[in-house]
Formats: structure tokens, sequence, C-alpha cells
């Protein structure tokens, strides 16, 4: 068994920076996360990193147009203290290393950024994730953090009402173990993957949502799921930032004529304008880069230039670059307050797998990663400071054997001839279609059929690989087992709210109703099912 | 369109030993290698184990050996590699440690290696109020060896690791200078003085392989000769190096060409007993088969003051 004050449960920019926090608090702390950290979805983050650092800039104005994006369903105190925080949370990373672009002064550029009212964006070319992440690896090696990297949490082990640590299993060793802790730290990211095509990593599959559901954690504002607008759509989907729109790029349609949409409207609202101009016969949309001009587009967006490349065949600075909505990140998450506490004690939650109303119902470009730090930052503190006045609780003795057996389970008995692909390929269009960017009472309804018989289809499907040691079939079914049981959360928070509201657009209730609706939805597992319940938003 | 792959195995929990299996799938067009081995872990062996994480080149993590060259499974299309057939050969990068199939060792291939670099800025955490001012250019140099993500391409290039598989190798080397040369870190000289070390900057042998093969053009051989500029102008490189150096460009720049004799002894150092005592058996062997003229003459080459100006001329531009 493994000990230790604090263990943060994800390696990206949430995970390292809470780290990175509750150990310079003064405890004792680990990481684990299923991948490197180094090649986790934050890596993919591309367009910058909010601050309200300009002269013309202020932490008021970066309120107003949180609030504005959050479109009624953002807790205001906390994007108040966030707005406060911005800026210094920036500022340290600068000084942590992070080679932001410089304007002519030496001093950080900024760059408009989605639907920010002006320029507020700092960045480093088109890798702020990549960059960020790297840095934040850089302070977290350099206090000596003990990582367990390729470790695979499959549960956490809650004593009463109580946190105590979680059980992992090793990929590299084949082994569980237990890993006991005054405070753990859920950080593991969004739940998108469950759509196909979405823009995410493969590991984006909401474990950790699911894990503090299943230990009794609250979900809150699940249906909220944000689409990206400027999306290559093939394959797994190719991410496109809006800061080339921001930069001069133009939304078009094959004969290169401009699609009247408004670039600086919210994603949900450009997402929605994209999809229904396509409808409208206008065709598929197009990116049009080249009004940026190539050599902008080599120096502001190498990546976006060599990814295009490999992954699509197109050279950017000549070709018109098909794009649709793709779904992106999830708002919702566990309910936490703004120190990251969730409803089980001990337990704390940041970053994307979170849901602490900063972002209502759709989140402005550019704050996803500032809430990483900025929260990051405040919930390892917290959960540092927890564990110091925690009483220690003993980490109940007889989970790692049961846990053995569940895995066990999994493996025993004869398998059905479907696969673990055909049931996600299935989730994943059935959440586009039914569960997606347009949603209405009957679709939803389909869906939540749908999923239930996928549910048991899922059960049916046994692992098949007898081996322990990077054993990605096991995994796999772990991964899909959560993004099932959140496709229902999802779908059901979406089936209850009767309005159309930021993400959330229902063609049979397009309007915001703001008499039955300035509420968050909040879902709990109760006596085996999900129960969903309203949550007034505090103003 | 039916494909063959034929895939590296080994399985640690049962005899470990190295093997093949070939897998026939039928893949879409423009399907990727990875999603063929999606496609045949899911339908045909689920023990097949190979790593993967963004999906789409940002984050380098499904490197593996396609038909021979280091490639992303992820951005690999299935139809550049079957031009010759519909067979495909995926195998472990070289000269890496291999845990299961194609799942190998990057902590020893590359993640131990670039923790000895002391990979992290020596900042403080209330510096100053507002950022450091400096200039994008610099940002820029430092932005660029950034954009590494770690993909092994670089050190499965280098020529130096598979006779040395302790060598740091360019991609902790390329990661030494991301610290040595960003103007905001407070003790710069630290990472010079870890790769100066043997294993490290000295032991490149120039054959730009890692430059051919980094998919960013990050040039890590162009960092690695930054590093040693750095060391040597620093005066971090220890005596015989320098006195190495110093005396290969007087050599070369004296005669037009290098008087290795001169260097050996130069080397060494002219008041270092112990060392010139060393040099003896070579030295014996060289002129007991004819290697070395007696008397010892080393003559200049024809046109050797054309070289030399060349020397001057390169050392006025260093002032």
């Amino acid at each position: 068994m493994q000990e230790f004050d604090v263990v943060v449960i994800g390696g990206g920019v949430s995970g390292l920076r809470a780290a990175v926090a509750a150990k310079r608090a003064g405890v004792s702390v680990a990481l684990i996360s299923k991948t490197h950290p180094l090649r986790s979805n934050s890596a993919l983050a591309q367009g910058g990193i909010n601050a309200p650092l300009g002269k013309d800039d202020s932490p008021e104005r970066f309120i107003e147009d949180t609030l504005a994006a959050g479109d009624g369903l953002c807790e205001r105190s906390i994007v108040q203290s966030f707005a406060q925080e911005a800026a210094k949370e920036v500022l340290w990373l600068e000084q942590m290393g992070v080679p932001f672009n410089r304007d002519k002064d030496g001093r950080l550029d900024r760059r408009r950024f989605g639907s920010n009212s002006l320029s507020r964006s700092c960045y480093t070319d088109d890798r702020t994730g990549h960059i960020v992440l790297n840095v934040l690896y850089e302070q977290f090696q350099r206090l000596a953090i003990p990582a367990f990297e390729e470790w695979f949490v499959t549960s956490l082990a809650v004593d009463g009402e109580t946190c105590v640590g979680a059980i992992a299993l090793g990929l590299r060793s084949g082994k569980l173990d237990s890993f006991a802790a005054r405070s753990v730290v859920l950080a593991t990211g969004g739940l998108t993957r469950m759509y196909l095509p979405s823009t995410v990593s493969i590991g984006t599959t909401g474990d950790g949502q699911a894990l503090a559901y299943l230990s009794g954690a609250r979900l809150m504002d699940m249906e909220m799921v944000q689409f990206h607008p400027t999306v290559f759509p093939k394959g797994q989907g190719l991410l496109i930032t809006e800061a080339t729109l921001g930069s001069g790029a133009q939304i078009v349609n094959q004969q290169g004529a401009a699609i009247q949409v408004s670039k600086d409207a919210p994603r949900s609202k450009l997402s929605l304008s994209i999809s229904q101009a396509a409808q409208n016969g206008a065709g598929s949309a197009f990116l049009d880069l080249k009004p940026i001009g190539k050599d902008k587009i080599l120096s502001f967006f190498p990546q976006t230039h060599e990814l295009l490349r490999s992954v699509a065949g197109l050279d950017c600075t000549k070709d018109l670059v098909p794009i649709h909505p793709v779904a992106h990140r999830p708002m919702g998450g566990i309910e936490v307050k703004a120190s990251g506490e969730t409803s089980i004690a001990g337990l704390f939650a940041v970053g994307e797998c979170a849901c602490n109303g900063l972002n209502g119902a759709g989140r402005l470009a550019g704050n996803t990663l500032s809430e990483a730090v900025i929260f990051g930052k405040r919930v390892g503190e917290a959960a540092a400071g927890y564990a110091k006045a925690a009483v220690k609780k003993n980490f109940p003795a007889a989970q790692l054997a049961d846990e053995e057996k569940t895995l066990a389970a999994l493996a025993s008995g004869d398998s059905s001839q479907d696969s673990l692909s055909a049931v996600h390929a299935e989730l994943g269009g059935l959440m586009n279609e039914k569960v997606g960017l347009i949603r209405d009472a009957g679709g939803l309804t389909q869906a939540l059929d749908r999923i239930a018989r996928l549910k048991e289809r899922y059960q049916k499907i046994k692992v098949r690989n007898t081996g322990r040691i990077y054993n990605y079939e096991l995994t796999t079914h772990l991964e899909l087992g959560a993004m099932l049981i959140l496709a229902e959360i999802v779908a059901r928070s979406a089936q209850a709210r009767t309005e159309s509201r930021g993400a959330h657009y229902r063609s049979d209730f397009p309007n915001l109703d703001d008499t039955n609706w300035k509420s968050h939805t909040v879902a709990k597992l109760s006596q085996g099912s999900t129960q969903l319940d309203k949550k007034p938003v505090a103003n | 369109m039916q494909v063959t792959f034929k895939v590296y195995r080994k399985d640690p929990e049962k005899d470990g030993k190295p093997g093949r299996t070939n897998y026939t799938v039928d893949v879409p067009d423009g399907a990727t290698v990875l999603e063929s081995l999606f496609k045949i872990r899911d339908e045909m062996d689920p023990s097949l184990a190979f790593r993967c994480s963004c999906l789409r080149g940002h984050c380098g993590d499904c490197m593996v050996r396609v038909n021979g060259s280091s490639r992303l499974t992820c951005t690999a299309k299935v139809s550049a590699y079957t031009q010759k057939g519909p067979e495909i050969s995926l195998d472990p990068l070289r000269n890496v440690p291999v845990i299961k199939d194609l799942v190998f060792d990057w902590d020893a291939f590359m993640w131990n290696k670039i923790k000895e670099v002391k990979p992290w800025l020596e900042a403080e955490e209330t510096s100053a109020n507002g950022e450091n001012s400096v200039s994008d250019a610099a940002m820029q140099d430092i932005r660029k060896v950034m954009s590494c993500f770690y993909c092994g391409m670089c050190d499965e290039g280098c020529t130096v690791l598979p006779v040395d598989f302790n060598f740091l190798g360019p991609a902790a080397l390329t990661k030494a200078y991301r610290l040595a040369f960003d103007p905001r870190n407070k003790d710069s000289r630290e990472q010079v003085k870890i790769v100066e070390k043997p294993k490290g900057i000295w032991d490149c042998v120039h054959c730009y392989e890692a430059d051919e093969h980094c998919p960013r053009g990050i040039e890590p051989t162009k960092r690695i000769v930054a590093l040693r500029d750095r060391a040597f102008n620093s005066g971090i490189t220890h005596e015989a190096v320098a006195r190495h150096h110093e005396s290969f460009a007087a050599s070369v720049k004296e005669s037009g060409w290098l008087d290795e004799g001169r260097l050996a002894v130069e080397s060494e150092g002219l008041t270092n007993v112990k060392g010139l005592m060393k040099l003896l058996p070579t030295a014996a062997k060289a002129l007991s088969r004819g290697k070395a003229p007696i008397p010892y003459m080393h003559s200049k080459r024809p046109d050797a003051d054309k070289i030399k100006k060349i020397f001057e001329k390169a050392e006025q531009e260093e002032k």
C-alpha cells in the first residue's frame, strides 16, 4: 500500500497545478495518471489562456464576458474570484518559464479569441496547452513529487462519508495497489469521447466523474456539452483554433463566398449558425485561412498548418478546410465548491471533470486553461489544508481484494460476439445525433432507450485478454463503462431542461426560460438509479 | 482494402520471446495505421498492446516503426505504406527495451534521460509583480524548442545511441538547451554543467540524423552545438576537451590539416606526464607499423595560407 497526504488523479494542467500547489503547501503528494502527463488531453488546447492584462481590460470586463458566455447559468461569486486571480496566475506561469508570445515592448502579447470582447488571450503560437503543460510538468519534477505514470484508477476508497484513497492498476506491472490518502483530488478531465467524432484524446472518457458519482458525489449541469465550431470533422476530428478567426480567417462556402455568421459570437451560437447554414442549402462550411496571410499562418499557427497537412492532407495556406461543429468540452461535472470540495469529505475535484459554476451553460474561449491553473492551485491548497487537519482514517482493508475480484469478474464467463468498439461507435453516433448540438424530447427519449440497450450489450462483453501487463482491452472496457453511465446522465439532464440555454439547444423549447430554469441540474445516484434535482443559480 | 499487418509481438507474462503475428484486416480507404490497430485489437486479438493518446498528431505517444521507419500511427495512412503490396510491418522503435508488443520502455529510452538534465527553470515564485520583459525573438527560439512533443524520432535516428544506450541523446540535450538558453533561468550554467559530463554533448558525433528525423524542425544537433559553444566559452568545459579543441583548430589553421600526433600530445597536456605516458604504447604501435613517419614531420598542405585566412576571418567575425 502507498500512503500520501494528498493523492492527485490526473496528469493534465489541472492535476499538475494542484499537485504543485499541494506540495508547496508542505504535505506529501503523489500523482496518478493513466497516460504520461505530457500526453494528456491538455496538450491539445491551442488558442490561448485568458487574463485581463491589457490596459483597456479589467477583471470587471472579464467577468462580463465570462457571464455572457455562460448564458445565465454561471455562479457569479466563482466568476468574480476567477477573474480577480487570472492575471496573477498567468504571470506565475510566465515566471515559471512559459515562453509566451511578446509584443514589441517585450510584454505579454494578447490576441482576440472567441467571444472575448477584446484581446485577452495570452498564447504560445497555437500550442498554448502543450507548452503550459510542459512548464507545469517541469515545476512538478522540480518538486520531486512521486508520479505514478500509466496507472489507471479503478475505484475510490470511501469509508462512510469520507474518501480515504483510491485503488489503481499499474499498466506496466499489471498489479493493483492501494493508495491511502487524507484527501484525493480528481483532475481526470472531460468526457467528450462519448461523442464521435470529438476533439479530445482517447482517454477523455469521464473516469473521474463516474468514480465520484458511483461513490455518491453529485454531478451538476451534465447536459451542457460545448461543440466547437471550427473542426475538420473527418476521421477523429481535428480542431482548428478559433484564434484563426480573430486573426482574419473567414467562414465560407465551397465557392469561397463568406457565410454570414457572427465570428465573435459565443461558441454555441457560432456552432448553431454553421450547422444551420449547412442545412439551409448553403452546403458545407469551410474555413478560409488565406486572409491571415501565409507568413502569419506559419509563424502564429505552425501546428495548425502541420496537422492539417498530416491529418487532412490540406495546405491551409492555399486550400479551404471543411469544418463542422464537433463535441468539444463539457461545462458540467462533479459538483464542487470554490475550494474544489465535493459532497464527499476528503474528495476534491478540479478542471474539466468538475463543475463549480464558472462556465455555466457555455465556456468562454480561452477560459479552460485559466480555469485549470487558477482552480488547480486553489484546490491543491485546499486539499493540502484538509489533509493537514484531517483525522487519519484507515484504508478499508478488504477493498483491494474486492477490486481484484471485480476485475476478474469482467474476464470470467463467455463473451458475446459483440465488441467494445461497436458499442462505443454506436454510442458516439447516438450522442452526436440525439444529444448533440440540437436536441428534442423525442430524440432524447430514443437516446435513453438506446443507451439502456447499449448498457445491456456492454454487460455481456467480457475482457478476453487474460494478461495484466498493458491490458488495454481491460482499461478500454472500464472507460466505456464510465462513458455509458455518464451518457445516460447527460441525456437525462438534457431531457429535464425544457428550455434552450448556452450549449443546450432544444428545438422543441427554443427559448431561454429564466422563470423555470435559472437553475442547475444536479444528478445523484440513489438506490441504484439516477435522481435528478434542480439547484437555483445563486446570484 | 485487405492489408496484412506483420506485427512484432512479445509477452512478458508468457515466454517473453520476441515473435511476429500476421493479421489480415479489411481497412476502409483513408484509414490510419492506428485505426487498423484498433480493429485488430477489437476483432482479432485483444492481447495486442500498443500506445496512443491524442489520436491526431499532437502527443507523440503512438510512435512505432511502420515498414521500418519511425512514424506516428495516428497520422500514418495505410495507403501510403501499401504501394509495393498489401503488407505492412509494425515494430517498436530500434534499440529500445520492449515491454509488450509495440509498447516499449519510454522511461529508459527518454524520460529518465530528460530527468537527468534537471528539466526545470530555477525560478522564484515571487520574483516580480509583472512578467519578465524579454524579446519575442528570444521567446520564439524557446517556443520552437518546446514544440518538441517527445515523439522520440531524434533519439531513434541517433547514431550514437545504438552504440552507447547511456548517451543522453538528442531529446534530452534539446531539453537542456531549452533551459540553458532561456534568458529567465536564474542558474542557466547548471544544465551546461550536467550535459558537459561524459555521455553528454561531447559524445554527439554530428551526424545530423536527429535534425533529419525531427518532424518539427527543431534541429537538435544545432542545439547540441550551441551547448558545446556555451560550455566552451563560459569555461565550464574541462581542460582536456578545451585543449583538444584548441589544438585541433591550431593545427588546421597552421598547416591546413590535422596533425594527429600533436593533437594527441596537446590534448593530454604538455605537463601531464602521466597522460603522456599513456600515449606511448599507441605511439610505439604506430611507429612499428609504419603509420608514423620517422623523424616525425607534419608538413603544410599546399595553399595552407588560404585556410589560415579563413580562420582569421572567422576569428575576426567572432570578435
